[in-house]
């Protein structure tokens, strides 16, 4: 109780004296941990609303659909708890607005089912009294701008228009959400889809599994395909649906996780430093604080507790920040208490640890007052004496003597600089591969800028007016159908474009385009998904047809997860290849897609359904914002680190340099010496990070673009003028930093005595 | 009555690289409670080495430390910090106050870790203050003080414990004459007052303040001399030699 109060007057006095360096390792500390709550909460299912969907819907965990209804029981197979549906289903075309949206049509009954039931938000559920009435999901819903009581206009597949009109909107979990699930889904009465589509062929028949064992979906739609045979149209599981749902959430995750850890390692490193370079500049105070008593461990525990409390005091600020905004963003419930709870112990243990060295260290100073700590006698390293032989100012050889006298916190410093440099580094690259996409969209599969779909024109017809426009470069007619990979229970994208001898300009990175019938180019998830490689065969089945081709290259995928095989229009059989579905569009170099469309909607007197591509880029916008985030965090760390090195040095030459005085060192030539000595490592560090940083970013972009699907060939390096000008720009203001405490000190009268 | 503090043949030897270098060689001194004990010596002769080595600061090579009676040389260094605390006041040549704490706090740091309440504490740091003429200096950080001031207010820290035995090492090494003779005559007084004291110093005309000179030459007692002072003092000093 006695050495708590003593101690607690010693902390809070010696906080008072450097109130700046706490607080900046205060925020390093709580950036880094604000980053990793983001990123645990990003990267946790808590975020993805699939789970909860799935849990209030008590939804199915296999979707089959088949061309008929099943002649088979699915519901008898191992492993089954329940089953919902069969329910019939019908494509359609929403028009709304003059936008047309693809549909699927699902007649649901009156009473909602057990398993799989759509949890209506607004409004109510199906009613017999109103058969006009229609349930949208709710994605849908918001993508179409519907509300209650609006009117839903359908387009039949024979062409045949209706009006329903919105009772209800509901959450669901049978399908992703739209636009990044087409197509999107709304139900009605079986009596309204009757009306509809009359035409049992033109519709299918969808049934939900609900299994005792999620992790049986495998299993289980491998029966399916194997009991339905050619019935079997497509199937997907749970896994694609909550994977459609979590889209860029995990990109973002992973990048914030990554600078995460990394700066909080960086920023260990500072508080150890911060904390060490204390110490060492407190030893006269420490050997008074053990002559008047104190013990060798009290010593110890009250630099632990006076540093270890900054870190927590970080970690707390970090732990609300982080929380508070992922609240924000993502709704109070978002954010998992167990997560942020081993986050927060964690760190706190790396804080403690890193600041239990010093403080270790620092109880164990000699109770003598007058033991000089002096640095160890630096004769000149072999840098200095170079210095010396190419006849560098006085100044400048002995600022170099200066910076190594010192090896393991000159070696911290420099390595300190680097850690966050080299991450500031990878931002720029992260940064600058998001220009590529925007600047080079074709390297991104996005040759195309607009799509095109006849609407209400014929395929023909809509192929001329594109063909037409004096700014469209290419038409590439197109289609996307869904295939059964063998051994795959789930379906893969293939999407034919253009003709095998003028193929649409995928990006191939690996291998060859595919240039004849029966060759095809695939994202690296499909590689990855079924096990093949490049110059493999692969059979898949679409609807009911086989499609075998060879798979001749690796394209950069960034849709569906790279789940997507790319061929030839002429590729696939007739039935699925004509006519083409949809159009792309490749604009002349400079021509406005905006102004495009407009002109093509005119044409055609909006008959045609013409939307813009999106770029990945823009999607991932919000991670531009995450960045420069991150740079001010690591750049506060760098700070940090720089002041500790600053007043270091200041403390281990201050008696040299009144020395250097007395021979007849200017006070220039003082200042210089304290900035060289520091500048030296901040030029090494920040120049190690530097070339770290480059070396390592395209390869860590990559190898994320490898594991999600994407495929590597997306990465870029920062261009050399921005690594240049952030070296120039780091080096700069670090030396600017430095030179307050070295004009101070060249400033100061030292006495020579003082010590 | 017990020797405040007693060693026997107390030997340190400073083991710099292969070197040995004996810097105090069986050093056998008795100081009784009540005396003003000064060391004297040349540089290099161990008068510090021994006063660190009384007050547990350094740790002895072999022989004796006995303070109050009991033998503490083999103490641990924890024990020994906690012996500190109650029992011995230390005064050095550059003061070491610590400099980020004002003086009030510096004052008051001893007594809170004796285990005094912060109350007992302002007010014993009041009382001392005010003794040695510092009070409106309470608030002030030690580095605004002159050199002669920032010594008394070490002087004030070493005796907030009301300590056995008071350690001083060249106290006024680092000033000027006229701030020498304030911080002697603090020392006096509290002397006059029945505080034990042992002083290092190589200035004769600071010793000649203490009731006995001890002179170390190359780590032993070369000379033990006690000054008898005249009760009267009117006739001048005679200085008897053991």
């Amino acid at each position: 109780m006695s050495t708590t109060r003593a101690g607690s007057r010693w902390v809070r006095a010696d906080l008072r004296a450097r109130k700046g360096p706490a607080a900046l390792t205060v925020l390093a500390v709580a950036g880094i941990v604000a980053a990793l709550i983001t990123a645990v909460t990003l990267l946790e299912d808590g975020t993805n609303p699939w789970r909860g969907l799935f849990a209030q819907t008590e939804g199915a965990h296999v979707w089959i659909y088949t061309k008929d209804g099943p002649q088979v029981s699915l519901g008898g197979i191992d492993g089954v708890a329940e089953t919902a549906g069969p329910y019939r289903s019908a494509p359609v075309t929403v028009a709304q607005d003059g936008r047309r949206d693809p549909a699927a049509l699902r007649a649901m009954p009156a009473t909602p089912p057990a398993v799989a039931h759509p949890v209506v938000a607004e409004g109510r559920w199906l009613d017999p009294a109103q058969p006009d009435g229609v349930v949208v999901e709710r994605s849908f819903a918001r993508s179409l701008g519907l509300r209650i009581g609006a009117p839903f206009t359908i387009i039949a597949l024979n062409g045949g228009r209706h009006t329903l009109y919105v009772r209800g909107i509901a959450d669901s979990a049978d399908q992703g959400f739209y636009p990044e699930w087409t197509p999107g889904l709304a139900y009605v009465l079986p009596v309204m889809l009757d009306r509809v589509e009359p035409v049992q062929a033109r519709s299918e028949w969808v049934t939900g599994l609900r299994l005792d064992d999620p992790e049986a979906s495998q299993v289980v739609s491998q029966r399916a395909v194997v009991m339905l045979e050619d019935g079997l149209q497509r199937v997907y599981t749970w896994r694609e649906v909550r994977a459609s749902m979590e889209l860029d959430n995990r990109l973002l995750g992973t990048l914030l996780a990554l600078f995460g850890v990394v700066g909080l390692v960086a920023a260990a490193l500072a508080l150890a430093n911060a904390a060490g370079g204390r110490v060492l500049g407190q030893l006269r105070d420490l050997a008074t604080l053990k002559s008047m008593g104190f013990t060798k461990g009290q010593v110890a525990l009250l630099l632990l507790v006076e540093h270890g409390a900054l870190g927590l005091l970080g970690i707390a600020l970090g732990a609300v920040t982080g929380w508070g905004v992922m609240a924000a963003m993502l709704g109070p419930s978002s954010v998992a208490a167990g997560p942020v709870l081993a986050i927060v112990a964690g760190t706190a243990l790396v804080v403690l640890a890193a600041v239990g060295l010093p403080a270790w260290r620092g109880g164990r100073t000699p109770p003598i007052p007058a033991a000089p700590a002096a640095p160890p006698r630096g004769h000149l390293s072999r840098l200095a004496r170079l210095a010396l032989l190419v006849r560098l100012p006085p100044a400048l050889v002995l600022g170099t003597r200066d910076a190594f006298t010192r090896r393991v916190p000159a070696f911290l410093t420099a390595f300190g600089l680097a850690v966050p440099m080299m991450m500031i580094t990878i931002g720029l690259g992260v940064w600058s591969t998001l220009d590529s996409f925007k600047s080079h969209p074709e390297q991104v599969g996005q040759h195309a800028s607009l799509y095109v779909r006849p609407g209400k024109l014929e395929p023909a017809a809509a192929q001329r007016i594109a063909e037409r426009d004096k700014d469209v470069a290419a038409v590439y007619p197109g289609t996307d159908v869904n295939a059964l990979a063998p051994g795959e229970a789930r379906s893969v994208r293939v999407r034919a474009l253009g003709g095998s001898a003028q193929p649409y300009p995928f990006p191939v990175v690996e291998g060859r385009m595919y240039a004849r019938q029966g060759e095809a180019v695939a994202g690296q998830g499909l590689l990855d998904l079924l096990g093949v490689e490049i110059g493999d065969r692969v059979r898949l089945t679409v609807g009911g047809t086989p499609l075998i081709v060879r798979i001749v290259g690796r394209a950069v995928e960034p849709d569906q997860d790279g789940e997507v095989l790319s061929l030839g229009l002429d590729s696939l059989a007739e039935k699925d290849a004509e006519p083409p579905t949809y159009y792309a569009l490749a604009l002349q170099p400079g021509a406005d897609p905006a102004e495009v469309r407009g002109r093509l909607l005119g044409e055609s007197a909006e008959g045609l359904d013409v939307q813009a591509a999106v770029n990945p880029a823009d999607r991932l916008s919000v991670i531009r914002v995450v960045i420069v985030a991150l740079i001010a965090v690591l750049a506060l760390i760098g700070l940090a680190n720089l002041l500790t090195a600053s007043a270091l040095g200041l403390r281990d030459h201050a008696f040299d340099l009144a020395v250097l005085k007395a021979m007849g060192l200017t006070p220039r030539q003082v200042m210089a010496t304290l900035v060289t000595g520091t500048g030296l490592l901040v030029v090494l560090g920040i120049g190690a990070g530097a070339v770290a940083g480059a070396s390592v970013v395209t390869a860590l972009i990559d190898l994320q673009g490898h594991t999600s699907g994407v495929g590597a060939g997306i990465g870029r390096a920062p261009s050399p003028v921005t690594l240049a000008v952030t070296v120039v720009v780091a080096v700069g203001a670090a030396l600017a930093v430095a030179l307050i405490p070295a004009r101070r000190a060249a400033r100061a009268q030292v006495p020579v005595t003082a010590r | 009555m017990n020797a405040v503090a007693k060693t026997v043949n107390l030997v340190k030897i400073y083991q710099d690289g292969a070197v040995p270098v004996p810097a105090v060689r069986g050093v056998d001194l008795q100081v009784e409670p009540g005396e003003f004990v000064a060391v004297m010596g040349p540089s290099g002769s161990g008068k510090s080495t021994l006063v660190h080595m009384l007050g547990g600061l350094d740790t002895r090579t072999s022989g004796e430390i006995w303070l109050d009676g009991k033998r503490v040389d083999t103490l641990s260094e924890s024990a020994w910090a906690l012996l500190r605390r109650k029992k011995i006041g230390f005064v050095f040549q550059f003061f070491n106050l610590v400099a980020n704490m004002t003086v009030g706090d510096n004052v008051e740091l001893p007594a809170l870790l004796s285990g005094a309440s912060p109350k007992v504490a302002r007010r014993r740091r009041e009382s001392l203050l005010a003794a040695l003429n510092l009070t409106d200096r309470a608030d002030a950080a030690p580095a605004q003080l002159s050199g002669g001031e920032q010594q008394r207010v070490a002087l004030a820290r070493a005796l907030a414990n009301e300590p056995a035995l008071l350690l001083a090492d060249e106290p006024t090494g680092n000033l000027d004459s006229r701030n020498t003779r304030d911080v002697l005559r603090l020392l006096g007084d509290v002397h006059k007052d029945g505080q034990t004291i042992v002083m290092v110093t190589h200035d004769a005309r600071v010793a000649s303040l203490a009731d006995r000179v001890v002179s170390l030459f190359d780590g032993e007692i070369v000379d033990d001399g006690r000054i008898v002072r005249r009760r009267t003092g009117t006739a001048g000093e005679v200085i008897d030699l053991r």
